[in-house]
């Protein structure tokens, strides 16, 4: 429940509860200190207008200069460039130490991060430096990690993911090519956030990985696409399930268990996404770009998929020696029946051509709508909300995306369109119905 | 604290410092070239204060040069340089770093494009040859406000010709832009 809301109906209840004697007049003015203490959201509104402050004086100050560059002197330019760095390095380092205003500290540390990078970049500008460009965003993101390691700050960290994001989306879209050098500095993000237990910036780093995965998928260059990209989607689909299983793993350990809610629901979210794209027909075939289906998998995409195939398969079985018996009920069973069988397809995928991949989509779609039940039954059964309405979610889109692929075709194009409204309609009715419903069951079996 | 602060800003400073030097090390020691220039393709946009500087050795037909005949996109590039006149023209080109020394100047590139069709603006006629396209990392210069488009967009009687330092790696630097062989923007540390 939102800590404030929670404070409200504290504030409404306790009166009550110490009517009835539940609770004495000392308790209940202890208690309400101590939620009250919780509100963190006032920190972080804090720490957003500190940090909004510093960038538009920042921009107002580098906006007054952009207009007189040209006629300024390059020691000049040089002198501005360094100096501002050093004041909010130096301002940032004061308000830290001193610990009045930590925030403030934190906010000036993101706004002499933002100055490296403006440095790189104007510094490139003055002296003509027409190197490869996204490097110049990759060193700025190398400082901002720098940074955030040596002052253990989770903005500048933030900030960091961000600049590592906008580097891969300049080298897959600029150079069109699958860019595994991000892989590295992601991995980079990793010690800290476990050092510092730090949630949010996981949460940033996880959305950061599945937004590098879906420009892997979208910055193929075109000629390669036909044979690449679906060997590419069950490679994720493998890898993501296999993070899914960390997040497994990870629950059961003390050091760890705090991430694994957000490493769990955010695989379950691209693993789900993978399935949901191999279910492509026009994917499966080979046919997104060209007129001729897809080659058997090369000896790379075979190497690799294998190789993801056992990490799958080793964290699967290191999980099943993790848990007894008890903790894995009958259910999750047909879950891994259901998954093993997508894995098999997969495995057969490689060696079978675009010929077949009609009726290897036909398969991957059955499989896929049975899986979203399976996910429903799960998440109730686990009382995970978000397995719930990730189920709903890929259910109606799927749903959707198989009613275009089949009818777009064969139906008049207004009776095409009707038809699709009216099931839309209904449809989206009783799903969220549903959905209410589960969730509802959910949120009440958990209280 | 303000160890780790003034740690960080040695770090940053240090970089930042080897930006520069590294570009004015080329500038410094690198053996002087002049560049002829083609003006730019006309539909193209004014970038800002950048003005696009469009290299006669930026297209180079490969049947008509020694060395290697097969490039992709991406490649690296070294490209042979020998003076005819007052320019520098391309020779040959190779996959591999040669021995570079002033009588043997070598550029290096990156292949942008291939393509087995070469569009020639003299004939206005599409010719069936081999050839890249090749970036030097010397195709943009900025200039002060207003300039840039006079550089872009000169007249028929303009000349715009780049004088570059080629250091011993291959990598090059602009050293200065002459509009008519007279000096127009001379390339200064500070």
């Amino acid at each position: 429940m939102n800590q404030n809301r929670f404070l409200k109906t504290l504030r409404k209840e306790l009166p009550t509860w110490q009517e009835h004697g539940w609770v004495s007049a000392e308790n209940s003015d202890a208690i309400l200190q101590h939620v009250g203490a919780k509100e963190s959201h006032i920190n972080l509104l804090t720490l957003g207008v500190a940090i909004l402050g510093v960038l538009l004086l920042g921009s107002g100050v580098i906006t007054y200069f952009a207009a007189n560059w040209a006629e300024m002197p390059k020691i000049t330019k040089l002198i501005l460039l360094f100096g501002s760095m050093y004041i909010a390095f130096t301002a940032a380092g004061y308000f830290l130490r001193s610990e009045k205003s930590p925030l403030l500290g934190q906010a000036l540390l993101v706004l002499g991060v933002i100055m490296f990078g403006a440095n790189i970049m104007l510094i490139a500008q003055i002296y003509h430096i027409d190197e490869h460009y996204p490097n110049g965003v990759l060193f700025w993101a190398l400082g901002g990690l720098l940074t955030a390691y040596v002052m253990k700050s989770q903005a500048v960290l933030a900030l960091t993911i961000t600049l590592a994001v906008l580097w891969t989306c300049l080298e897959h879209f600029g150079f069109r090519h699958i860019h595994f050098w991000f892989l590295v500095v992601w991995i980079s993000f990793l010690p800290i956030i476990y050092y510092q237990r730090w949630t949010s910036a996981l949460h940033l780093a996880l959305i950061a990985l599945i937004i590098w995965t879906i420009f892997s998928f979208f910055g193929i260059e075109y000629k390669n696409a036909q044979n690449t990209q679906v060997y590419l989607v069950q490679i994720y689909f493998l890898l993501y399930l296999a993070l899914f299983l960390i997040g497994m793993l990870v629950a059961t350990t003390e050091n760890f268990h705090v991430f694994a809610k957000p490493i769990q629901n955010y695989s379950a979210f691209a693993a789900l996404l993978s399935f949901y794209v191999l279910t492509f027909p026009d994917l499966q075939r080979g046919f997104r770009w060209h007129d001729s289906y897809r080659t058997e998998a090369s000896t790379n995409w075979l190497a690799i998929t294998m190789a993801s195939l056992f990490v799958l398969i080793g964290l699967a079985l290191w999980h099943r020696i993790r848990t007894s018996v008890n903790e894995r009920p009958k259910y999750l069973i047909c879950g891994q029946f259901l998954i093993a069988a997508v894995v098999i397809l997969i495995a057969l995928n490689l060696f079978l051509g675009g010929e077949y991949g009609g009726w290897m989509a036909i398969a991957l779609n059955l499989l896929f709508f049975a899986g979203m039940v399976w996910l429903l039954f799960a998440g109730t059964h686990t009382q995970n909300r978000t397995l719930i309405n990730l189920g709903f979610i890929f259910f109606a889109l799927a749903l959707m995306t198989r009613y275009f692929d089949t009818f777009w075709s064969l139906l008049n194009r207004s009776f095409f369109f009707m038809a699709g409204g009216v099931i839309l309609i209904f449809g989206g009715y009783l799903l969220e119905k549903q959905r209410r419903k589960l969730t509802a069951k959910v949120l009440h079996n958990s209280k | 604290m303000i160890a780790k602060i003034f740690g960080i800003l040695a770090i940053f400073t240090v970089f930042l410092c080897t930006m520069i030097g590294m570009k004015q090390w080329t500038l410094n020691t690198g053996i002087p070239i002049l560049l002829e220039t083609q003006p730019i393709d006309p539909r193209s946009l004014f970038r800002g204060d950048y003005v696009r500087l469009n290299y006669v050795i930026g297209n180079l037909k490969l049947n008509e040069l020694e060395g290697d005949d097969e490039f992709e996109q991406h490649d690296k590039i070294y490209v042979k340089l020998q003076q005819q006149d007052k320019y520098w023209i391309p020779t040959a080109v190779f996959h591999q770093k040669p021995l570079i020394n002033r009588d043997n100047l070598f550029l290096q590139g990156k292949v942008q494009y291939v393509s087995d069709h070469f569009w020639n603006p003299e004939t206005q006629k599409s010719e069936e040859v081999k050839n890249v396209s090749v970036k030097y990392g010397i195709e943009n210069y900025f200039v002060p406000e207003g300039e840039g488009l006079d550089l872009e967009r000169r007249d028929n009687d303009q000349v715009v010709d780049i004088r570059i330092a080629v250091n011993k790696y291959g990598n090059a630097g602009i050293k200065a832009i002459l509009v008519n062989d007279e000096e127009r923007h001379v390339e200064t540390l500070f």
